[in-house]
């Protein structure tokens, strides 16, 4: 009895001491072993099945063997764990606006553009996705995206409205969608706009990029380590008052104050507002919801006094610290950037499609995909679309400005001008912490 | 042969509760007091998983204990925690009063009324947002339009946020504090109310007399509980508004979250944690030494 005890403890500290274990330092490398490939998807969606395809094709063409996980909650949070235990994947396909914080925690090798085989077939714009503050670069690219508006057609065509082409259509168009019962019900039951507004993943800020980008407004002047902040420019603060506006007119789906996109989407989907900022990920599911045909991808337009433009975004292929196949890991992101790797990935027109517009510019997209819209979004990447400011770390920016914004939205009272005003001090001293102010 | 038959069940006295505690022990240890020390550790470094850490001092403390939302989520930790307490444990003494007996049909409306505490407070948090839509058409607005009211925007204005979750919690927590004020009421000698009763006791007078002074220690208990349990409150707070609209639901634990694992910056957060730590402590010393000073 007691000695079974004994076992189990002495089993119990030993697991414990092996698990405290392990160190960053040097790995033995072999070219064979398998490659652990994270990938940020809700497991059981069918973009899982195509990461899964892609590796699978992966290992097909090397020999060299894969394990795809998917996650999708608390993603970064799962990362921290593995890299506390010393015990990181050797591929993370994951959102490039994570690029500072994983270089900022050392978890992520550089990577030299000009050893990634035909490293000019990808786009200049995507390797820029890819460059940390320092000018490194620390990724390959592997999808791009930019936002549009969706627009319900069958809406706008019901309520005689023309495709907005200036802001003051967009609110004309907002207003009609919320008073003049486009779906026809006889119920006083539909909105202008769907708008993720939380603070959670500084949503209200991602949200609203587009919007002040489009008026001529930025969150910072300068560049490089000479960062100033610029969010309280006149621009920023016209942008915000329309913004809390079109909250207080409540041609916003009301409780849009609190909502993530996880609970923006269905106002969407449930034919509850007609308008939408967002990426090229929910045509499918939208189409599906709504009916084929009723949902319309256009660019949002220009500001008072900016030129339009949208947040890009995408994903990257972040090859991981203390890799036992260093060799694997170049070898797996540059078959995920090649041609067979992107068209995989696309996936056609079918739902579950993990690279949204080719970062390889030797794809030929409309050969892949018949839906035109994605010509639309490909059409803003390409001319009119930017990613975020590039700071050692954006989140806390990102964070404190969701919450400005958020603020304001959600009250009709607060001003747009003080409130951007005590943003740019916090954005000071964020930048001078962060050694990026000038 | 004599002594050994003294020595071994004296060691054995001595061994077998240890041994009785130790699965309990390892599980605690493992999963309670190595992750405690550790936080304490990592309160006072900049916490670098994979780099290895940098000891900062009290920096984080003076981090947390200086922000300005520090001080807001204090305050709507504790108002929350006030409010969730008081109207779980008056609504689940009603409901127990109510439904105290062996009768059948009552065992099938307590069980039917216990269904939202163990119900997943996502489906729960679900459920309520939906009810909660601020719109006229929403749920709970359209009862309301019924008797000329609202329509309310509920979590989504800084005026009502805070109500609206507390809500939430007295729903979700009444029918728990009823379970053990029913345990309690059980546990009232019957022959006090027959007794008060040839008295010439009223049902108020008895109610006042005979069973609240009977339930005391039932009170002590759901105090003790729900002071710990209100301090840590984060699941509904965090799926219904994550500290929205302008930072009017933020507590503590939705801050902190926020800086640990949002900011990744986990030597603040555990910090913050640990601030939290000692507050519940002093709290939970402080209930049982009134306790002691009431019963002696």
């Amino acid at each position: 009895m007691t000695r079974t005890t004994a076992l189990v403890v002495t089993a119990v500290l030993a697991g414990g001491l092996v698990a405290c274990s392990g160190s960053a330092a040097e790995v033995p490398q072999d070219e064979n072993a398998r490659l652990d490939i994270w990938t940020r998807r809700p497991p059981g969606d069918p973009s899982e099945q195509v990461s899964k395809d892609l590796a699978k094709a992966f290992t097909k063409k090397t020999g060299i063997p894969t394990k795809v996980t998917a996650i999708f909650d608390d993603f970064e949070t799962k990362l921290q764990q593995a890299a506390s235990q010393k015990d990181l994947p050797d591929i993370v396909i994951n959102d490039t606006a994570q690029l500072g914080t994983l270089v900022d925690q050392g978890i992520v090798r550089e990577v030299d553009p000009g050893e990634v085989s035909r490293t000019k077939d990808i786009s200049d714009k995507a390797w820029d996705a890819t460059k940390a503050f320092d000018g490194k670069h620390y990724a390959v690219p592997f999808s791009a995206q930019a936002f549009a508006l969706f627009i319900r057609s069958d809406w706008r065509k019901a309520v005689g409205a023309e495709v907005p082409k200036t802001w003051d259509d967009l609110d004309a168009l907002a207003k009609k969608f919320t008073k003049d019962d486009p779906d026809g019900n006889g119920e006083d039951d539909t909105y202008g706009w769907v708008v993720p507004g939380s603070t959670k993943r500084g949503y209200a800020s991602w949200y609203l990029s587009s919007f002040l980008w489009s008026s001529g407004a930025d969150y910072f002047s300068g560049s490089g380590t000479k960062l100033a902040p610029a969010i309280d420019s006149p621009e920023a603060a016209a942008t915000l008052s329309w913004f809390q506006k079109s909250f207080c007119d409540k041609t916003v789906v009301p409780g849009s104050e609190t909502a993530e996109t996880a609970a923006a989407h269905p106002y969407f989907d449930s034919g509850t507002g007609g308008m939408y900022l967002t990426g090229p990920y929910n045509m499918a599911r939208f189409d599906e919801a709504v009916g084929e045909g009723k949902v319309e991808v256009v660019p949002l337009p220009a500001g008072p006094g900016g030129e339009a433009t949208a947040l890009a975004e995408g994903e990257n292929t972040y090859l991981m610290a203390g890799s036992a196949n260093e060799a694997g890991q170049l070898k797996f992101a540059e078959f995920a950037a090649s041609p067979a790797g992107q068209k995989i990935g696309m996936n056609g027109d079918e739902n579950g499609s993990i690279v949204r517009l080719p970062i390889n510019t030797t794809v030929d997209m409309a050969a892949e995909r018949k839906d035109e819209r994605w010509q639309t979004f490909n059409d803003i990447y390409t001319d009119a679309s930017r990613y975020v400011p590039t700071v050692p770390d954006w989140t806390p920016f990102l964070q404190s400005s969701a919450k400005t914004f958020n603020a304001v939205a959600s009250d009709c009272e607060a001003d747009p001008e003080s409130e951007l005003e005590a943003l740019a001090k916090d954005f000071a001293t964020e930048l001078e912490s962060q050694r990026a102010g000038g | 042969m004599t002594v050994r038959a003294v020595r071994f069940p004296r060691l054995r006295g001595g061994l077998t509760p240890w041994l009785f505690l130790l699965p309990a022990l390892l599980i605690f240890a493992a999963f309670k007091f190595v992750p405690a020390v550790r936080a304490i550790e990592m309160s006072f470094h900049e916490v670098r998983p994979y780099l290895g850490d940098r000891w900062v001092g009290t920096d984080n403390y003076g981090t947390v204990l200086s922000d300005a939302d520090f001080g807001a989520a204090v305050w709507h930790t504790v108002v929350l925690a006030v409010g969730q307490t008081a109207g779980s444990i008056l609504l689940g003494l009603v409901l127990a009063l109510l439904l105290e007996g062996t009768a059948r049909h009552l065992w099938f409306i307590r069980t039917a009324v216990f269904l939202p505490t163990v119900v997943a407070v996502a489906v729960v948090a679900e459920v309520w947002r939906i009810l909660y839509f601020p719109g006229a058409e929403g749920i709970l607005n359209s009862v309301f339009g019924w008797f000329g009211l609202g329509p309310s925007d509920f979590l989504n204005s800084r005026d009502s946020s805070l109500s609206s979750i507390m809500a939430v919690g007295i729903w979700r927590g009444a029918p728990y504090d009823m379970m053990i004020i029913l345990a309690g009421l059980a546990g009232v000698d019957r022959s006090l109310y027959e007794a008060s009763a040839i008295d010439g006791a009223g049902r108020w007078r008895r109610l006042w007399h005979v069973t609240f002074p009977g339930l005391r220690p039932v009170f002590v208990i759901l105090l003790t509980l729900a002071a710990i349990r209100g301090l840590r409150v984060f699941t509904e707070v965090f799926l219904l508004t994550n500290g929205d609209p302008q930072g009017s639901t933020e507590v503590l634990m939705t801050l902190i979250y926020k800086l640990g694992l949002e900011r990744h910056d986990l030597g603040t957060a555990a910090a913050g944690s640990i601030v939290l730590l000692l507050a519940t402590v002093t709290l939970t010393l402080a209930v049982r030494a009134r306790r002691k000073v009431g019963t002696t």
